[in-house]
């Protein structure tokens, strides 16, 4: 599971309890008003609380990569939920989802569309595939062959796909939800570097804790576990989105926090025990998740805390451990938080 | 009849080779060696040059060189000579000789360890060597700024964000001389609340921490009514760092 990091929030597991401060110092006003943006995520959150038990940490993350238009990769064990979240997130957003699920047979036709022939008028009509949707849930990605990999390197990053010549742009928001599972090796392929690279987070779903399973459980035994679907309303619309992200777009950033972020980043490729550090995109996808993920704090301005509570999820996909440190069983993220342990924070 | 031909026709070209043969002897003289290379001159090279190759090096044939030996030459035959004598002494052959083969073991595991980068720091009590970074981070010490002076600076300039940090940056040396924090330039606020002990601290701590934020990293315009909110915050919290050391 993702580590919960300390935070400044007025309910602080730091404050005693009753000891709740209001987000904004006395006398201080915000420049920007957060309030419809908090009070939709506090409602996404409500819903998916109806189905989900607990992962509080892979909620933020997400609703964080809704607001910084981004694509996430939920890896994790089977059974802990990727498939039915990323459903419910998109549930909760009042836009056109689609799922794909990933074989190794599939082609990246079976992705994008295919031109079919119409005799009638004598000519060709494109017919869009599963992709042309606002949100699209990848299930089991790995299990595709690079080549219909590649298909979605264009799609990604570029938010339109080219065929026979005519590009055809996706319609925003635009938004891929991928999992995968780290365990199974048979019938799975490594995904290219160049396409992990374009997923704004890669989210380790872990177990439940107990008490958070003794929930799941109780609620199954009450009889809700037939349908979870239907118990989740819709509550943002692609406008709203596209609102919000505005919004977040003008979050402000000190300039030490840019550098800060350019350091952390840029201390990953000069890092002995990395044999491939991370691409300024990823500097990019750090300042833009800090920028949703302080709105989602009730804050107009990013702050240290911010940037390192993603730098994990921003970095783990984007590096390659060295043979040496990866036999020691040295993992992406202890890199990454060695990195944030010996960098200043600005102050 | 027809048999009787074919042997006269073999016979007939018989005859024709026999009486050819005399022929051919006859039409060739009887070879007599003739000296018909003209004469050639010997070459002899000059007195002085002989003399010149002669005293060349590589035309010795007579003695071996002698080859010049090296400081290393000699470092490696007197190793070679001691471990002759060794390999061949009795302390070798009674039980020497294990002490080498651990020798040996020892250099090719150290070897091998060597190749894999294996670091055993940890092995002898001591923490693995941290990896160390590509670029060096300049840290303020806190112990060393005369923070009164500059919050007064900061004060009488205007600049009241600076002055702010400054005393948020007091406030930090002051519960870390009072040992309730650590602190580390690499820490974040939420870090120092978390190390801090329950109570109302925290939460005073966190007032404090909030506009320090506001302030410095939301670069919000401060006014004197806003820096006289921060110094309220700020009283407050050694107030208590006071009444708690009381």
């Amino acid at each position: 599971m993702e580590n919960e990091s300390p935070s400044l929030a007025p309910d602080s597991p730091q404050l005693p309890p009753g000891a709740s401060l209001p987000n904004v110092p006395a006398g201080f006003a915000p420049r920007a008003d957060l309030g419809k943006l908090q009070a939709s995520a506090d409602a996404i959150r409500r819903e998916l609380g109806k189905v989900i038990v607990g992962q509080q940490t892979l909620l933020d993350l997400l609703l964080t990569a809704i607001l910084a238009d981004g694509h996430v990769l939920l890896e994790g064990v089977p059974g802990v939920a990727k498939t039915l979240t990323a459903k419910l997130l998109a549930r909760t957003l009042a836009i056109p989802f689609s799922r794909i699920q990933f074989t190794p047979d599939l082609m990246p036709s079976d992705v994008l569309g295919t031109s079919v022939f119409r005799p009638n008028q004598a000519e060709f009509e494109f017919r869009p595939g599963p992709i042309f949707a606002s949100v699209v849930l990848i299930d089991e990605i790995n299990r595709a062959p690079a080549k219909t990999q590649s298909a979605l390197f264009e799609v990604m990053e570029e938010r339109h796909i080219t065929q026979d010549g005519t590009t055809y742009p996706m319609q925003e928001p635009f938004l891929v939800l991928a999992t995968q599972n780290p365990i199974e090796q048979e019938g799975t392929y490594r995904l290219p570097e160049a396409q992990l690279d374009r997923f704004l987070f890669k989210i380790n779903v872990g177990y439940p804790t107990t008490a958070e399973e003794v929930a799941i459980l109780q609620g199954h035994h009450a009889g809700f576990g037939g349908t979870p679907l239907e118990a989740v309303n819709p509550i943002l619309s692609a406008a709203d989105i596209q609102g919000l992200r505005q919004q977040v777009r003008h979050q402000h950033v000190e300039p030490k926090l840019l550098e800060y972020i350019a350091q952390l980043v840029g201390s990953t490729r000069a890092h002995k025990a990395l044999y491939l550090g991370a691409s300024p995109r990823a500097s990019l996808a750090l300042l833009n998740g800090a920028k949703a993920l302080s709105a989602l704090r009730g804050r107009d301005f990013v702050t240290p805390e911010d940037v390192q509570f993603l730098a994990p999820a921003v970095l783990r996909h984007r590096i390659l451990l060295t043979p040496e440190r990866e036999m020691e069983g040295v993992s992406p993220d202890d890199v990454v938080k060695q990195i944030i342990q010996q960098l200043e924070v600005p102050r | 009849m027809q048999r009787r031909g074919g042997v006269l026709l073999l016979l007939a070209m018989l005859g024709s080779v026999l009486a050819a043969v005399p022929l051919a002897a006859q039409s060739v003289p009887p070879s007599t060696p003739v000296a018909v290379a003209p004469h050639v001159p010997l070459r002899r090279p000059t007195a002085a040059h002989l003399q010149d190759l002669r005293s060349q090096h590589e035309l010795q044939y007579e003695t071996d060189p002698v080859p010049q030996a090296s400081v290393w030459d000699l470092f490696w035959y007197r190793v070679q000579r001691w471990l002759g004598r060794t390999l061949n002494g009795s302390v070798y052959q009674h039980g020497g000789r294990y002490v080498v083969y651990g020798a040996f073991l020892v250099a090719f595991a150290f070897i091998v360890l060597r190749l894999l980068k294996v670091d055993l720091t940890s092995a002898f009590g001591r923490n693995p060597q941290r990896m160390p970074l590509a670029y060096t981070t300049e840290g303020e010490d806190i112990h060393a700024v005369d923070f009164p002076s500059r919050i007064a600076e900061a004060e009488s300039a205007g600049d009241y964000r600076l002055a702010v940090r400054l005393g948020f940056l007091s406030v930090l040396k002051q519960l870390t001389d009072r040992g309730l924090l650590t602190w580390r330039p690499e820490k974040t606020n939420a870090d120092y609340l978390a190390e801090l002990p329950a109570g109302p601290l925290p939460v005073a701590f966190r007032a404090v921490a909030q506009q320090f934020e506001y302030a410095w990293y939301g670069e919000l315009p401060l006014t004197a009514a806003h820096y006289t909110l921060v110094r309220e915050a700020r009283a407050a919290l050694l107030q208590l760092l006071t009444t708690r050391a009381a």
